[in-house]
């Protein structure tokens, strides 16, 4: 691997500690999991400000939105399933109708649990939370945007999700630099825009430039931001290349191809071809061999962009 | 006392007028929880009608929120916002919603409705000012019905390890839901006992009697735990033919025949009272 890989835990830990140095406010809301999660420091350094409520990530949210409501910064971060799909009318009541000013943090996403299989795979949490008005969605690329992306979170005024897998994250940007709301143009091309979210990004980098000595010429656009989705830079990728493809370590239904599409069927109507997670139950097993399964690998995303291409 | 029993004899006239009014209400649950309301704004409670978000005030949590009514007619009374206003409740654009709001009626400071989630929310209430060494307090009312909800417990084991000692919670006993009597669907049995194993200072009163809620109220306070104060109540209290009876969680329509005499007499109570 040409990048360097990073703990995404300890990135979650130590701009929390760093940010909570600076705001007095924020608070850690943990389900017997915050130590795993890298709030170690915080933890060291802040105890009166961490709440270890058990195993309960319905209380764990509705304590959030009570702390909300007296001016704290509450960030409650455990596997993606746990704090989406249990807590869910919490989330959408306590935190997004209500708008408290409370981050969530779904770690392990997508297949980072792969030895321990389907209930704790975080493949529905970007669905679920899209439906859910007014919160930010974020799923940084790398290593960098993960910090950049929880500065902004911590000073965003509002309710925002965060998606991260917690295995080893590639660095693949030098600075830490995040917009909120902003697609970035990584790579310029014409004959077709990739567009992806998370730190499977990592694979859609290294096919483009298979694609390229295969003699297509892939725009690459990162998304790290699905909600609000930057309609923009979609609307002028379809305009500039006629073709979409979404890549996304989460089911093909309700996540960033979905959000792709719904912005294409609405401003300008162009193919989209999803890659993503098939609408079933999968097995547990080897990570890698789970991406490879879905083609989220460089060679699946490869020949899905050249079939869909050759189209 | 005698003024915290006519402010409850208002909040029921008051609720009884708005939800015939609109034409739908939870009148049971409205009536079994309005003396618990009439003490906490007419005896416990710090709070500004004119600031409702004066940071000194205290903090109710109506968890059990489609009781809306009864703390609306409370906030009316006390001068949140006009009388006239009780009567748009649910009408298009209004303030008062049937469920409580925090984003919408001046002094409701939790939204509430999907029941078991509003406790939650009060106890992160109380722990935020505790962190900022204030003694506010915090209030909590939930139903009976509502104790079924997991959620309910999860609270109920967090709060008294977390050192609060401004938050109490205040059930709502009046042992029935929508369907039948709670304890033909899912017995509670004894719900102080159980506040009181998970660390609670807990007391069972007479929910209808101001003074023993208000005493149980000045218990907890000096107890330096999270308080639980079983209101042993009646549903429908106050309109003696609908009083633990069969379906009488919410009327529509020709159920609120004979409600203008129910409000005479509870007016006639009020005018014994002055």
């Amino acid at each position: 691997m040409k990048y360097e890989m990073m703990d995404a835990k300890k990135i979650i830990g130590e701009t929390t500690a760093e940010e909570a140095d600076l705001n007095p406010n924020i608070c850690v809301v943990s389900t017997d999991s915050a130590p795993r999660t890298g709030m170690g420091k915080f933890i060291e350094k802040y105890p009166n400000r961490y709440y270890e409520v058990g195993i309960m990530e319905q209380a764990a949210i509705g304590v959030s939105a009570g702390l909300a409501v007296t001016g704290k910064v509450p960030v409650f971060c455990a596997p993606a399933p746990f704090v989406t799909a249990r807590p869910f009318e919490m989330f959408k009541i306590d935190v997004g109708y209500m708008h408290q000013n409370v981050k969530v943090i779904g770690r392990n996403c997508g297949f980072n649990y792969s030895d321990l299989g389907p209930t704790h795979y975080g493949l529905e949490d970007i669905a679920l939370v899209r439906l859910i008005p007014d919160v930010v969605i974020l799923a940084p690329i790398d290593a960098s945007q993960l910090r950049g992306a929880m500065k902004a979170m911590l000073r965003y005024e509002g309710p925002v999700y965060l998606r991260i897998g917690t295995a080893p994250i590639p660095k693949i940007f030098n600075d830490d630099e995040f917009e909120i709301g902003k697609g970035i143009v990584v790579r310029e091309g014409k004959d077709v825009a990739i567009i992806t979210t998370g730190e499977i990004s990592v694979n859609v980098f290294e096919a483009a430039d298979k694609l390229a000595a295969a003699g297509i010429d892939a725009m690459v656009i990162a998304m790290p931001t699905i909600a609000p989705i930057d309609e923009e830079i979609i609307v002028k990728a379809a305009e500039l290349t006629g073709k979409i493809v979404t890549v996304e370590e989460h089911f093909e239904v309700g996540g960033l191809g979905s959000a792709v599409s719904e912005v294409c069927a609405k401003s300008f109507q162009v193919p989209v071809k999803r890659i993503g997670v098939p609408q079933t139950y999968l097995s547990s097993g080897p990570y890698e061999d789970l991406v490879d399964y879905c083609k989220l690998s460089v060679e699946g995303i490869t020949e899905t962009v050249l079939e869909f291409v050759a189209k | 006392m005698n003024d915290i029993k006519k402010l409850a004899l208002e909040i029921r006239i008051e609720a009884l007028k708005m939800m015939n009014h609109y034409g739908f209400g939870h009148v049971g649950g409205v009536l079994s929880v309005a003396d618990a309301i009439a003490v906490l704004y007419g005896k416990q409670m710090k709070y500004d009608p004119k600031n409702p978000k004066w940071d000194g005030r205290d903090y109710l949590v109506l968890s059990k929120g489609h009781c809306g009514p009864a703390l609306y007619s409370a906030l009316a009374i006390k001068g949140f916002f006009p009388r006239e206003e009780l009567l748009t409740m649910n009408k298009l654009g209004t303030r008062l919603p049937s469920h409580v709001d925090k984003n919408k009626t001046p002094g409701i400071d939790m939204t509430a409705g999907s029941l078991g989630q509003g406790v939650s929310c009060a106890l992160g209430i109380a722990l935020g000012l505790k962190l900022q060494k204030k003694d506010n307090m915090v209030y909590a009312i939930i139903g009976d019905g509502e104790a079924q909800e997991g959620q309910v417990w999860e609270t109920l084991m967090i709060a008294p390890n977390k050192g609060v000692k401004n938050f109490i919670v205040m059930l709502d006993n009046n042992k029935q839901q929508l369907d039948d009597f709670t304890d033909n669907i899912s017995p509670l049995r004894d719900m102080r006992q159980k506040a009181e194993d998970f660390g609670w200072f807990a007391v069972t009163v007479d929910g209808h009697d101001v003074e023993a809620i208000n005493n149980a109220i000045e218990l907890c306070k000096a107890s330096g735990k999270p308080g639980f104060i079983n209101l042993n109540t009646i549903k429908g209290k106050g309109w003696p033919a609908k009083e633990a009876i069969s379906n009488n969680h919410a009327f529509r329509g020709p159920a609120f025949a004979g409600v203008d005499e129910v409000i005479n007499n509870l007016q006639k109570e009020l005018e014994a009272l002055n």
